[in-house]
């Protein structure tokens, strides 16, 4: 039981520290620095661990295993048995595909894959809409009615039809070549979060007192404005990660998507293809589900977190 | 009167933990109110008033907690009601109005449903008929017409909206009603039409009344007794004629002193020989037949002046809200251009003007806004403030010189360097960011300098220190000031020319000591009278006076014509 310093001269000050107090405190000290939250914790942790995953992967694994038929047919991970009987072996850890294919090595390379997609086409579509935001916040007029309605009318359009039609055309894509196609899906909401910060933020009194000491447009714009919006900015961010990763991993359980490399998305197709539902092959397409829900409560986790640490009211002091 | 007390206060004390430690807001406090008394709670921002308040509904804000003591609401122990008493007992018996009523009513509710709502919650279903009657009643006993029960709450003025709040506290005729600074944002006008009619209302229905506040000329108007608090202590007590005309307590003194009052003794102390930083044959800030309209608004109608800056002078631009005031003022520093006529700068056109000398003339001229909370970048350190146009305009010779330019302005201004500097603006009071922004303009030395109700957001204990700071600019740096203003009397105290605007016209102008020390035109004779004086053998005149003057001017009858009191050697002012 930890004690009030004594230094604090009032006639409570020594009583000892009932539970209830100990957590309000801890949540005090949450308060007082928003970034030391347990959600964002816990949700970069296991992101961090995914790009572990394929960093140590690389140094401890045989990536050669991801090819056909380098190992047996249907293995099961080790400890299991499939439906011929066979052991899983110490070789394959986590059991190998309808075509011999290490499942390790698979999400070793696959997992990694379809987190470098989401993040590019998020960091390009951010990019977009943080420079079309400003614009059409700033500039006004014409351009922002053009900006505000073609992001509107883009908000409403299924992003997984016109990529399904885009990507049967293109025939094979590379990973870079999916995400910029996915990041023309993933400006809009960062535009119109930007545009509607920056027209309340141009009023307020520190752009005006900024405008007064003849700062530029740019300055403004980057200076004094920007920091403010990067918990917004962070926020959207993370979302549209999500987003971008969601439709990927559509893309490619629909069988489409780069068609040589190996993905999480694509490993799933594979296996429902192959009839590994009915053969009861779970491994095949269960770990890398597994993986992705990981990700997406890392995702999720983050989000929240981030949410807390931009609007102080979530964070809860009682 | 002699009846039970209505809120008894036994000792109470209320802390606020937080990981610094334990905050005490409020430290043993004792008061009773009996009925049909007015008590007034004055002191400066986090004094414990608000809280003291808020306590007695059992509303404080999280984290904080009653520590001890006891809250006795006639016969009621609040503190042991459960929640579903608690809720019974708010706005039936205990009605709080708060400081914006602008943003407590719900805006997509018609006002009578928001008062209908406020019965049945209390009284369970009532018959339709009745509660049409109830909130009829209710309206028309805060003065206002039945019909505004149809509206919306955007379609009213914010004199009006605080009297909707007023009739939705006493709607349930409470025995207590807590006012907390219910005319804070309003104008002096309208702010004397509000205490009004909250005083009539308290009085029908006899209930005891809380007004918090930082005004004492207000206080002295409109209660019986009053509660000065100072860090939660509660200092002295007593009736205002006790506490206004024989103050024991030095903050008292201090609270009943730093009240500007027209005529009477002036706060600053010129120093005699007032410098003058420029020679040219320009004048200064020229407004060549300038009218502004928004749409079918016309905020300024077209009026000339000529301000040639040889010696500094303030000019003082008084009016109430919508007055125009606050647009001429964005007119002159070219955020907004002009519907017809220039607006010159030394002779040249400011929205005509090129690269180099729009950053000249954004250096010359300068300005201190209302708002001390807004005017700084939360993610920068206060310094960026200052430093940022420093830099910019092209004044600072080394990283030193700008470090020890920033400390003497800091020090021009009262502000220890050492420990506002390096601070984020969170971190500072609302009265030490606005002197960090007179701090700044002193440092780039404009000619001129725009202030805009530099002193309306700021404890009233702080005003004339920040007013004689931004005097000093004119008296001792050379820098003329345009003081925009609904507050006459320091008008009176700082300016050298007043020019009183009504509906974007100017109704009177001349030096102050005769445009507010003996007004012709009755639009600064209403301004004047509505000012609340601590000063208990002043009147502050009836509603009825005031509703009339102010519908004489409003349909024309009267003051349709400028009345100029004289000029001053400088400053030339024509209307068309």
């Amino acid at each position: 039981m930890a004690e009030y310093s004594t230094d604090d001269n009032t006639a409570e000050a020594t009583h000892k520290m009932t539970r209830a107090e100990r957590r309000q405190a801890r949540r005090m000290r949450r308060f007082d620095n928003p970034w030391n939250n347990p959600k964002l914790f816990w949700g970069a942790g296991l992101l961090l661990g995914i790009i572990a995953l394929g960093i140590l992967g690389r140094l401890f694994w045989d990536l050669e295993l991801v090819f056909t038929g380098s190992g047996m047919l249907k293995l099961p991970p080790i400890g299991f048995e499939n439906l011929r009987g066979q052991e899983g072996t110490l070789a394959n850890p986590l059991g190998t595909d309808g075509a011999g294919r290490d499942i390790l090595a698979l999400i070793i390379i696959g997992a990694p894959n379809s987190l470098f997609v989401g993040l590019l086409a998020s960091l390009i579509g951010m990019s977009a809409g943080i420079m079309l935001g400003f614009t059409a916040g700033f500039v006004g007029g014409r351009t922002d009615d053009v900006i505000r309605v073609l992001s509107d009318v883009m908000i409403t359009i299924p992003p997984l039809l016109i990529l399904v039609v885009f990507q049967a055309s293109f025939g094979d894509v590379s990973l870079t070549m999916m995400a910029l196609l996915i990041a023309g899906f993933v400006w809009q909401s960062p535009t119109r979060l930007i545009r509607a910060q920056v027209l309340s933020m141009r009023e307020s009194g520190y752009v005006q007192m900024a405008r007064l000491s003849g700062a530029s447009t740019f300055h403004i714009m980057f200076k004094e404005m920007l920091p403010n919006l990067v918990p917004y900015l962070f926020g959207s961010f993370i979302a549209n990660v999500t987003t971008s990763i969601v439709t990927a991993v559509g893309l490619e359980v629909l069988g489409l998507g780069p068609q040589r490399i190996p993905t999480l998305g694509r490993t799933i197709y594979e296996a429902i293809n192959a009839g590994a539902l009915i053969q009861n092959l779970w491994w095949w397409w269960g770990i890398p589900t597994i993986l992705l829900a990981v990700m997406f409560i890392g995702l999720l986790l983050i989000n929240l977190g981030l949410d807390e640490v931009s609007n102080p009211r979530l964070r809860k002091l009682s | 009167m002699t009846d039970k007390p209505v809120l008894t206060l036994k000792d109470l004390s209320i802390e606020f933990p937080t990981p610094k430690g334990v905050v005490e807001a409020v430290k043993a406090l004792d008061l009773t109110i009996n009925p049909g008394v007015r008590v007034g709670f004055i002191g400066e921002s986090g004094s414990g008033k608000t809280t003291t308040a808020l306590a007695v509904m059992r509303m404080l804000a999280n984290p904080g907690r009653i520590a001890g003591g006891e809250i006795m609401l006639g016969d009621t122990d609040m503190r042991a009601l459960d929640e579903e008493g608690i809720r019974k007992a708010r706005l039936s018996r205990v009605a709080y109005i708060p400081q914006g009523a602008m943003n407590s009513l719900n805006p997509v509710m018609r006002i009578e449903d928001q008062l209908w709502d406020a019965i049945t919650a209390h009284e369970g279903t009532t018959d339709p008929a009745e509660l049409k009657r109830r909130s009829d009643e209710a309206l028309s006993s805060v003065g206002l017409p039945d019909h505004v029960g149809r509206l919306y709450p955007h379609e009213l003025s914010g004199g009006m909206k605080q009297r909707v709040c007023i009739a939705l506290g006493v709607i349930l005729t409470p025995e207590l009603i807590i006012a907390d600074e219910p005319t804070s944002a309003l104008d002096v006008v309208t702010q004397r039409q509000v205490m009004h009619t909250l005083q009539e209302v308290q009085k029908k229905i006899g209930s005891g009344l809380i007004l918090i506040g930082h005004d004492m000329g207000l206080m002295a108007q409109s209660v019986d007794e009053l509660a000065v608090l100072k860090n939660g202590v509660l200092v002295e007590h007593g009736t205002v004629k006790q506490i206004i005309e024989a103050p024991k307590h030095p903050y008292t003194q201090d609270l009943i002193s730093s009240v500007p009052l027209v005529g009477g003794d002036s706060f600053l102390d010129p120093s005699g020989k007032t410098p003058s930083n420029r020679a040219g044959a320009e004048p200064l800030m020229e407004f060549r037949d300038v009218t502004k309209r928004y749409g079918q608004v016309t905020a300024v109608h077209p009026m000339s002046f000529q301000l040639d800056g040889e010696v500094p002078k303030i000019i003082s631009i008084v009016g109430q809200s919508g007055s125009g005031k606050s647009t001429m003022g964005s007119l002159m520093l070219g955020f907004n251009p002009p519907t017809e006529g220039q607006v010159l700068f030394e002779g040249q056109d400011i929205s005509k003007m090129s690269a180099a000398q729009s950053l000249e003339f954004r250096k010359n001229v300068q300005a201190v806004f209302q708002d001390p909370y807004g005017c700084f970048n939360p993610f920068y350190r206060v310094d960026h403030a200052l430093k940022f146009p420093f830099k910019q305009f092209g004044l600072a010779k080394s990283e030193a010189h700008t470090q020890q330019a920033m400390e003497e302005a800091c020090d021009a201004v009262g502000l220890d360097p050492s420990l506002i500097l390096r601070r984020y603006p969170h971190q500072l009071s609302g009265g030490q960011r606005q002197r960090l922004i007179v701090a700044r303009a002193l440092m780039l030395s404009p000619k001129l300098l725009i202030a805009d109700e530099p002193v309306s957001m700021v404890d009233a204990s702080l005003r004339a220190t920040i007013l004689k700071n931004i005097y000093d600019l004119k008296d001792r740096y050379g820098i003329s000031i345009l003081y925009i203003t609904h507050d006459l009397a320091t008008a009176y105290h700082v300016s050298d020319y007043v020019m009183v605007l009504y509906h974007g016209r100017v109704v009177e102008a001349g030096p102050p000591k005769e445009v507010i020390g003996d007004p012709h035109h009755p639009y600064t004779r209403l301004l004047i009278d509505s000012i609340p004086w601590p000063d208990l053998n002043r009147d502050w005149g009836t509603p009825e006076e005031a509703d009339r003057a102010i519908h004489m001017l409003d349909t024309g009858q009267v003051g349709t014509e400028s009345i100029f009191r004289g000029d001053v050697p400088g400053f030339s002012l024509k209307v068309a």
